[in-house]
């Protein structure tokens, strides 16, 4: 292990020596490959790749021999010959007995290996539908014994530790596989695999912060990636551009991952940028092309995603993100079965594809089938508990089947994964307007506005709320504020729900005799079709109540006559939203 | 006070939903090859034979296996077939000879594997237990196993995990457990475990709905609501799709449990308490049936209805209907369901007594028609607790042994004559309080502890016991004049059942002496109890409240109210607190003066308070009668007085005894008093010196009463 380090050198947490930075990433590439570990060699050599090119005299100098390395050289090519032809079992045998570090990492890695193939061998015609989660990798046991013994002997280098704790994981021992993962990034931390693990396991902020970590640039790049995964986005998004600061601006791994964290927030057209830039860097990169797809169907880009979904076929269309891109282009042009039947292609090219169960379940529920689309979602769950998109689809699944209190339980799990997200809490509220209860549907719905409420609806279905229960003030209320929301947004959205905005509030001034408002509301919606005649109406009545009224209150000439004294107690709100009302026009 | 509410009716609801659909997929083949050992010698053969079948196939080679099954096809062929085609074992032999041939060749070789190994497993443990088949045995083995094998710790959840079970070991064990935890909570596993196995189980077969079902049942064992919601639905959302899978019943299937789920989570909601969110989901259940015109899910909905109603208002037209209908639609167990929770319903409506037995019988008749062993128990316990209502402890008596000596009608049990229902429970509470009412605290106890042991603090019927356990600690306490004793049960009787805790307090402040309070809360539990028309705590709390009005010399205030009593207990037909408040009565006009009129009215209320009276209430009145024999002596000539003083003497003895046997140390000191007086006036001194002598042993343990001795009946 001491050589290790003074190969390597341990990284430090600054980004001031890139060339350094460079070195150590080309030696460990190297190394990885070396091993089979093709992953992080790619990530490696990926990040390598973006930074200035190293002059010859700066190369890093291929890793020293040792007398051990020496002994094994020559079981060590041929195994690796027949490791990088899958034939893990053939290597594993002629690896027996090897002592050197390299040599008995590709020894245990190729028997991990070849007991994951036989696995997914097995699955393929197992006997019954009980033995359905009974197929293991049987070489587990075996290879935690002999890797506990080395550990406890300390004979583990920063790969061995990897593998150790990867068995471990597979053994589902989360805890114990954490704590080898972290000692692996402590002995090398140039080991993308090992943090990437830890990346899985770990499920929550507090887990993060408990966590000793090496204090190396490496670290960075973790951070980043774990905040993208706990959806702790704005952190995530710093870092990256921390990261891209210190002179990683062309590594096409960072500017994905952006993309990605984006994309999870719904931020579309900076996502959507962000992927056209990466495809003109990486033309024939299949990676987070599913995402890019999702961006794409959510926009309705159907020549886009025609055109990527071709690509990607031609490239490689035995890729499960390949499969998922074709499937929401037919689920974009309503070819449901087509769709669900290649998120069925992608799920078989890897059973653990989350997003596909998920995808797959929203065809079904295109289709009508919501046997299926339980079924699909159910699956989703269980591969993650916490894919808020499956619980949102079973209870919209439970909502069509017109079982509003059934489906409130769903929407709930969803809510509680995403608290920040609306369309659960909009969900959740119209649920709890059909069963009537319109206590718990206004917080709903006031608290989706509150969060930033995405489609817009939640204000007029609260403002709607408060017509039926009688609070005018409320309800004129959030028509003021969804009008002022919809214009401030500078986008037109649905004319229906901003004409009956302007009706109720023209209705509701007209109501409180604030004649200047309640024309200046009419006037609006004497612009939409569906209100013209009621504006104009309006706008008449006004005018012969103006007459009457200047008339009437020079006859009564009380002191305190009605909008005086409304004005007198109103709220700052709003003596301030019928100027801004008037400011906002298109 | 006893008073007890026989809830059995109300919970059971559910079970008729509890069903475990028999696992129609083809069966694993590991299961068929534990099976085919067992049936193949076809019949006759013995335990011995087809193990050394199984052994021959597991010591030789593979194609030993492969020559089994070829023989097994044979076994049809012939002029005289071993093995008849159509026959139930033919069936599942051409079954599995069948599903043989179709297997690939890695699949034949991993059937024989499994087969080894299978038998290997088996051998070992014939070291340990013979015959026993027990998957908590496997998994033991297994795990001491991979301890010899590994030199490292494991940790308990990995052991666990060793051991899958086949699709039959798992349908049985599910059934077992369900019917356990139906019958026998305490022979089940225990929560922890029983979840344990079920998340392994769900682990190797996430498909197996039926775990998700057990694991609601098992959340409800421990009150987890969140758990509970989360399997149940996890379990319907299982169940939708092999409805649509298996196209045998088309959509109906599918619909019929999206119903189904509905009404399921009603359920899940009623017990919890949640009352409103029930209806929520009732109405959805409903409206679903009522699409698919399914009258037997209504039904089902109507019942659960009237359950969550019922603690809102008080309605039996729901209830009415719904027997009616149930009737109708040939459903025996929701209609007496219905028949029981009405006539526990008009009970305490004060409906005649003759027609709610009358209706118990009928439903009775049909229960036995259609053997329904559970709700046979039901009706008892119920016949108990409506006897004790009306005051008949002899009557309740009888039937409470009736049930405790009755076998099971269930399969589950044949070895076992009781089970655990809360019909068991309710019966041994009664029981229990009956014995010691009659004195019998050491009987009682006995009781309590058998009820400790069958239904342990964390199960469902517990807290019944619970309730009785500290009622009868009460009523001792107060008996023996340890009020602080009796204070402190208080606040565990409140939180069992607040009514009845704010009665007691409010006793336990009346013996205290502390008039105002007591009084102040009376009058709070009285409009309550009104309110919630529970007539039985109306007729104690005015006779309580008339103690405390003659408590304090106003006789006249207390009249009325003891008459209002007396009404009410005349119109519920609840015979022991009538005769309660005859003697109340009695007592008030005896102060008044009128003792000859006392005479005329305590007739009636001797002879019932003799026949079922709690011993306690049979020296009090004994005790009154004395008094009023001694106060219409008045007018008597000498001669008719001193025998009249004899008799009152007598009768003074009896409650003398009476009291002694439930330890009433405050009432003996009043009737030694008097007798001692009585004996005076007689001139036997010798008497009269002995009764004082006790009375002054008595005084001197007892702190001073608060009102005059002679002037207090209770």
């Amino acid at each position: 292990m001491a050589a290790v380090g003074a190969v390597v050198g341990l990284g430090n947490a600054d980004f001031s020596d890139l060339r350094e930075i460079k070195k150590q990433l080309l030696s460990v590439a190297e190394r990885s490959r070396e091993r089979g570990l093709q992953h992080s060699g790619k990530w490696a050599s990926e990040l390598a790749f973006a930074l200035e090119p190293l002059l010859l005299s700066e190369l890093p100098p291929p890793p020293a021999l040792t007398e051990e390395d020496a002994r094994d050289l020559d079981a060590y090519t041929l195994a690796k010959s027949y490791f990088d032809l899958k034939e893990y079992d053939r290597a594993a045998y002629f690896l027996r007995g090897c002592k050197s570090q390299k040599a008995y990492f590709l020894y245990m890695y190729s028997r991990y290996l070849s007991g994951e193939k036989k696995k997914d061998d097995e699955t393929v015609d197992s006997l019954g539908p009980l033995e359905k989660g009974q197929v293991k990798n049987e070489a587990l046991r075996e290879l935690r014994v002999e890797l506990s013994k080395k550990h406890k002997a300390q004979e583990l280098d920063g790969f061995g530790l990897y593998l150790y704790g990867v068995v471990l994981r597979k053994l589902d021992l989360a805890k114990e596989a954490i704590d080898v993962f972290v000692e692996a990034t402590h002995v090398l931390p140039l080991h993308w695999g090992a943090w990437l693990e830890l990346c899985n396991l770990i499920t929550d902020k507090e887990m993060l912060k408990f966590l000793s970590l090496p204090d190396t640039w490496m670290k960075e790049f973790f951070l980043a990636h774990i905040y993208t995964e706990l959806q702790l986005i704005e952190e995530a998004l710093q870092k990256y551009q921390s990261l891209i600061d210190a002179g990683f601006s062309k590594s096409t791994y960072i500017i994905s991952q952006i993309a990605v964290a984006y994309h999870n927030i719904r931020d579309i057209d900076k996502a959507l940028s962000i992927f056209n830039e990466l495809r003109k860097q990486d033309p024939y990169r299949i990676e987070n092309m599913d995402t890019f797809s999702n961006l794409l169907y959510v926009r309705s880009m159907k020549p886009e995603l025609s055109y990527l979904a071709h690509n990607l076929c031609e490239i490689d269309k035995y890729r499960v993100e390949t499969c998922c891109v074709i499937g929401n282009y037919y689920s974009l042009r309503s070819q449901h079965e087509k769709a669900a039947l290649y998120f069925q292609r992608a799920l078989k090219l890897n059973p653990r594809y989350l997003g596909a169960w998920t995808l797959m379940g929203h065809e079904y529920m295109e289709m009508k089938n919501t046997s299926a689309a339980i079924q699909a979602y159910r699956h989703a769950i269980e591969v993650n508990k916490r894919d808020y998109r499956a619980w949102y689809g079973l209870g919209q699944t439970y909502e069509i089947l017109k079982m509003p209190f059934y489906c409130l339980y769903y929407y709930r799990r969803a809510h509680q994964l995403r608290p920040n997200d609306s369309r659960m809490l909009v969900a959740l509220g119209e649920c709890y307007e059909k069963l009537n209860q319109l206590v718990e549907a206004k917080k709903c719905y006031w608290r989706a506005y509150a969060v930033g409420d995405v489609e817009k609806m939640a204000l007029v279905k609260l403002a709607k709320l408060h017509e039926q229960l009688n609070e005018s003030e409320q309800a004129a209320q959030c028509y003021i504020k969804y009008i002022q929301d919809i214009y401030s947004c500078g986008e037109i959205v649905e004319h229906l729900e901003v004409s009956t905005a302007f009706r109720y509030l023209a209705q509701y001034y007209f109501k409180c005799k604030l004649w200047d408002e309640a024309s200046a509301c009419a006037q609006k919606c004497c612009s939409f079709n569906d209100t013209r005649e009621e504006g104009k109406a309006l706008l008449r009545q006004i005018l012969q109540l103006r007459n009457q009224g200047e008339t009437s209150s020079t006859e009564i000439a009380t002191p305190f006559f009605l909008p005086a004294s409304l004005s007198a107690n109103s709220t700052p709100t709003r003596r301030v939203s019928p100027l801004n009302l008037s400011s906002v026009t298109p | 006070m006893a008073w007890c509410t026989p809830t059995c009716s109300a919970s059971r609801t559910g079970s008729p939903l509890t069903r475990w659909r028999c696992w129609c997929s083809s069966a694993s083949w590991a299961a068929l090859a534990r099976s085919s050992t067992s049936w193949s010698g076809g019949g006759s053969t013995g335990c011995c034979c087809h193990c050394c079948r199984l052994k021959l196939i597991a010591e030789g080679e593979l194609k030993d296996m492969e020559q089994f099954f070829d023989d097994l096809s044979d076994s049809f062929s012939g002029t005289e077939p071993e093995v008849h085609k159509t026959s139930v074992i033919g069936l599942f032999l051409r079954h599995m000879i069948l599903a043989y041939n179709k297997l690939s060749f890695s699949q034949v070789y991993k059937l024989y594997t499994a087969l080894q190994q299978y038998f290997l497993n088996d051998e070992k443990k014939c070291g340990i237990d013979e015959n026993d088949m027990e998957l908590t045995n496997t998994e033991e083995l297994d795990g001491k196993m991979e301890k010899e094998e590994l030199d490292v710790p494991l940790r308990e959840e990995e052991i666990s995990c060793s051991g899958p079970l086949s699709q039959k070991q798992a349908e049985y064990f599910l059934s077992q457990q369900a019917s356990l935890l139906k019958n026998d909570e305490t022979k089940a596993l225990s929560p922890v475990s029983l979840q344990k196995e079920l998340n392994n189980l769900l682990k190797f077969n996430p498909d197996f709905a039926e775990a998700h079902y057990l694991s609601y049942l098992n959340s409800l064992r421990v009150h987890d609501v969140f758990s509970s919601t989360h399997s149940l639905l996890h379990y319907f959302d299982r169940l939708i799709l092999t409805g649509a899978e298996s196209k045998s019943n088309g959509d109906e299937g599918y619909g019929r449990s999206l119903r189904y789920a509905a009404l399921n989570l009603a359920a899940l909601h009623c017990r919890f308490g949640h009352y409103q969110q029930a209806e929520l989901a009732l109405q959805e259940a409903i409206r679903i049936a009522q699409e698919s015109n399914d009258h037997v899910c209504l039904q089902h909905c109507l019942s659960w209805l009237h359950i969550s109603e019922q603690k809102i208002f008080d309605s039996c037209v729901l209830l009415e209907h719904s027997v009616n209908k149930s009737l109708h639609f040939g459903l025996p167990y929701l209609a007496s369901l219905g028949i029981q929770s009405l006539v526990q319903q008009r009970a305490f409506a004060g409906k005649a007594a003759n027609k709610l037995m009358d209706a118990l019988k009928d439903s009775d008749l049909l229960h036995w028609k259609h053997s329904l062993s559970e709700l046979i128990d039901i009706s008892i316990a119920q016949k108990t607790a409506i006897w004790r209502l009306y005051g008949r402890s002899t009557m309740a008596l009888q039937q409470a042994q009736t049930l405790l000596s009755m076998n099971s009608l269930e399969a589950v049990n044949v070895g076992v004559q009781q089970n655990n229902t809360e019909a068991f429970a309710v019966v041994l509470c009664h029981l229990a309080e009956l014995h010691a009412e009659q004195g019998y605290f050491a009987a009682a106890s006995e009781i309590l502890k058998h009820l400790k042991e069958r239904f342990p603090p964390n199960s469902q019927h517990a807290q019944l016991w619970m309730l009785f356990d500290q009622k009868i600690q009460f009523e001792r306490a107060m008996n023996d004049g340890r009020y602080h004793i009796a204070d402190s049960l208080v606040a565990g009787i409140t939180a069992l059942n607040s009514i009845e805790g704010m009665y007691r307090k409010a006793i336990v402040l009346k013996a205290q002496n502390q008039m105002l309070e007591a009084h102040k809360l009376l009058q709070k539990l009285l409009i309550h109890c009104q309110e919630i028309k529970n007539t039985e705590i109306v007729i104690s709390v005015l006779l309580s409240v008339a103690e405390l009005y003659w408590r304090s010399s106003c006789h006249t205030i207390a009249l009325p109210v003891l008459l209002q009593a007396l009404a009410f207990s005349r119109e519920y037909s609840l015979q022991y607190l009538a005769s309660e408040t005859v003697l109340n009565l009695a007592f008030s006009q005896l102060i008044l003066g009128v003792p000859e009129q006392v005479l005329n009215i305590l007739h009636m209320a001797i002879e019932p308070g003799l026949a079922h009276g709690a011993v306690l209430d049979k020296g009090c009145a004994m005790f009154l009668v004395a008094k009023c024999q001694v106060a219409s002596t008045a007018s008597y000539s000498q001669q008719k007085k001193a025998e009249a003083l004899e008799s009152a003497i007598l009768n003074l003895n009896e409650a003398k005894t009476y009291l002694a046997k439930v330890d009433c140390k405050e009432q003996l000191r009043d009737v030694l008093y008097f007798q001692a007086r009585l004996f005076h006036t007689l001139g036997k001194t010798q008497e009269r010196n002995k009764c004082a002598m006790l009375f002054r042993q008595l005084h001197q343990e007892l702190p001073a009463h608060g009102v005059p001795l002679i002037n207090a009946f209770k």
